[in-house]
């Protein structure tokens, strides 16, 4: 069985030979645990990988992503960073107000994939293969005209709300085709949606707003026979329904802010849970003891002869031995 | 007119709240009043309901402008009949931590329960809050992390009030901070969110 037969099989419910799984990382943890990370990803090989982006034109960013000191991405967000190894925040927005709206500049360069390559990659690799995509409508409209400013959007919605909006998704739209008609496996697409313990915004105005975009970019995936992944992080049980109704086929999501137990109920045999165990808590603090029994826990609730991707981040602050004993104990007994 | 204020308030609408408040100023209403009875019920209210899960932060932001616009009208009439804030919160993101979505969420809604805020912004060293908390009478210090490397800059903010004898008590919150975390470094409140804050820090300074 290959990695990739691994995942289809979880993914449709079809008792794969074992769990499959996925390490994602921070490049924090390349910087300070590199040979526990580099032994951890010998011992425990993604089953999933991302393609890379093949893009014929570069990107045009200035700085680097991780680095401490100013990055500014290809939509001109400016991020700022003082620690190595994660990224940082947009403190001046592009768009402080809207008569700069026709100036925001679609990373074109995004559309240039070197399809062939892609395909190419897809047909060597034995692992599932997720597009190069990461729309994010919500976390871009919140670079752009940085949070306060966007959620005093939402309450007021300005016309040029909208036409953001439409700018943003256009593209993305644009984006996911390309990438649907390669030979990837799965489309991806994420927004942070939840807070410690309630969502963001109103379950209304998320789904009057933002749910038609993502039912639109999980049609573009099913349409071209691919899976829709999704992340999300935060407390987001109030629109879990929503993901499922629009077809969402794997999702990531910080389960440990919400009910698991409640959620495996609801929901487990209805979608994919792509991870992942507790990084707030578990991660950086819990003992490998305390990590085998929230894999147990999230087995429990979410797997129904699939269902599930061993997946945690090993981002700021965790442990070492913690990270390697959630795929310890997804391939242990359940 | 003070209900109808408050609903102004609730519902966001700025102008709304500045006219009820120039109206109210002008049928004689004592400042003091207006504030304790207009606008800081209303800030009250939509903290229930946020917590409740009834609004979220969009219409937080907006009642939280619409409050700071009713203040300003309200705060050379205040000052003049010496009505003091309910307190001085001294409020920061911790050394090496540059969010701080989460904190000026918690200092708006402290300013519009009536608290006199002095925000230090992010990535702010102990001996700033310190100083702030010395220079302005501070009752309480907020700080805030995101991160967990950088959580543990609050034991040393509070370390450092100890050792500088200040008689201030420490709140913390942030996504990694839990209660236990709180209690592991002394610090004397914790708060999960914006309006746990609000509440937390009252009753710290009714203590």
């Amino acid at each position: 069985m290959t990695s990739r037969g691994l995942v289809l099989d979880s993914l449709e419910f079809r008792s794969p030979e074992r769990v499959p799984r996925q390490l994602w990382t921070l490049p924090w943890a390349g910087l300070n645990w590199p040979a526990e990370l580099a032994a951890i990803r010998e011992r425990y090989p993604d089953d999933i990988v991302t393609c890379p982006g093949f893009l014929r034109e570069p990107l045009r960013t200035s700085g680097l992503e991780y680095e401490p000191g100013i990055f500014i991405d290809e939509w001109g967000c400016r991020f700022e960073n003082r620690q190595a190894g994660i990224i940082g925040q947009v403190k001046v927005p592009a768009l402080r107000d809207w008569a700069g709206l026709d100036r925001v500049r679609v990373p074109t360069e995004r559309l240039t994939v070197d399809l062939g390559r892609v395909d190419d990659f897809c047909g060597r690799s034995r692992a599932f293969v997720l597009a190069k995509t990461w729309s994010r409508p919500f976390e871009l409209l919140q670079f752009l005209r940085g949070p306060e400013n966007l959620y005093i959007d939402l309450a007021e919605r300005p016309a040029g709300l909208d036409r953001l909006l439409e700018k943003i998704h256009a593209f993305y739209l644009e984006e996911m085709e390309l990438w649907a008609g390669t030979e990837v496996d799965a489309l991806v697409f994420a927004d942070d949606w939840g807070g410690q313990d309630s969502l963001l915004v109103s379950p209304a105005l998320w789904r009057e707003m933002f749910k038609p975009l993502y039912r639109d970019y999980v049609g573009i995936a099913h349409r071209h026979g691919k899976y829709a992944f999704m992340h999300s992080d935060g407390h987001i049980a109030a629109i879990l329904p929503d993901l499922v109704e629009i077809g969402l086929d794997a999702l990531n999501a910080q389960l440990f802010t919400m009910d698991i137990a409640e959620i495996g109920r609801r929901f487990a045999g209805q979608l994919t849970f792509w991870g992942e165990i507790d990084r707030q808590r578990l991660l950086p603090y819990g003992t490998p003891a305390e990590i085998a029994a929230a894999v147990r826990t999230v087995r429990r609730a979410v797997w129904r002869r699939g269902g599930a991707i061993a997946q945690c981040e090993f981002g700021i602050g965790a442990r070492p031995e913690n990270v390697a004993a959630v795929f310890e104990a997804w391939d242990g007994p359940a | 007119m003070l209900k109808e204020m408050q609903d102004a308030l609730i519902a966001g609408k700025k102008a709304e709240v500045e006219a009820l408040v120039d109206q109210a100023l002008a049928a004689g209403r004592p400042a003091g009043t207006i504030l304790n009875e207009g606008l800081i019920p209303g800030m009250e209210r939509l903290g229930v309901q946020f917590k409740n899960n009834e609004v979220f932060i969009p219409e937080v932001l907006v009642a939280a402008r619409a409050m700071n616009a009713g203040l300003a009208k309200l705060e050379p009439h205040l000052a003049m009949a010496g009505v003091k804030p309910r307190g001085v919160v001294v409020i920061g993101t911790v050394k090496g931590d540059l969010h701080d979505i989460g904190k000026n969420l918690v200092a708006m809604m402290l300013r519009g329960n009536g608290y006199k805020i002095i925000d230090l912004g992010v990535d702010v060293a102990p001996e700033k809050y310190i100083e702030a908390a010395k220079a302005n009478g501070a009752g309480i210090i907020a700080l805030s992390a995101l991160l967990t490397t950088t959580m543990v800059q609050m034991k040393a903010v509070i370390e450092a009030v100890e050792k500088a004898g200040l008689a201030v008590p420490v709140v913390i919150g942030g996504a990694p901070v839990t209660r236990d975390y709180a209690d592991q470094i002394r610090a004397r409140g914790y708060a999960p969110d914006a309006a746990s804050a609000v509440e937390e820090i009252g009753r710290i300074i009714a203590a």
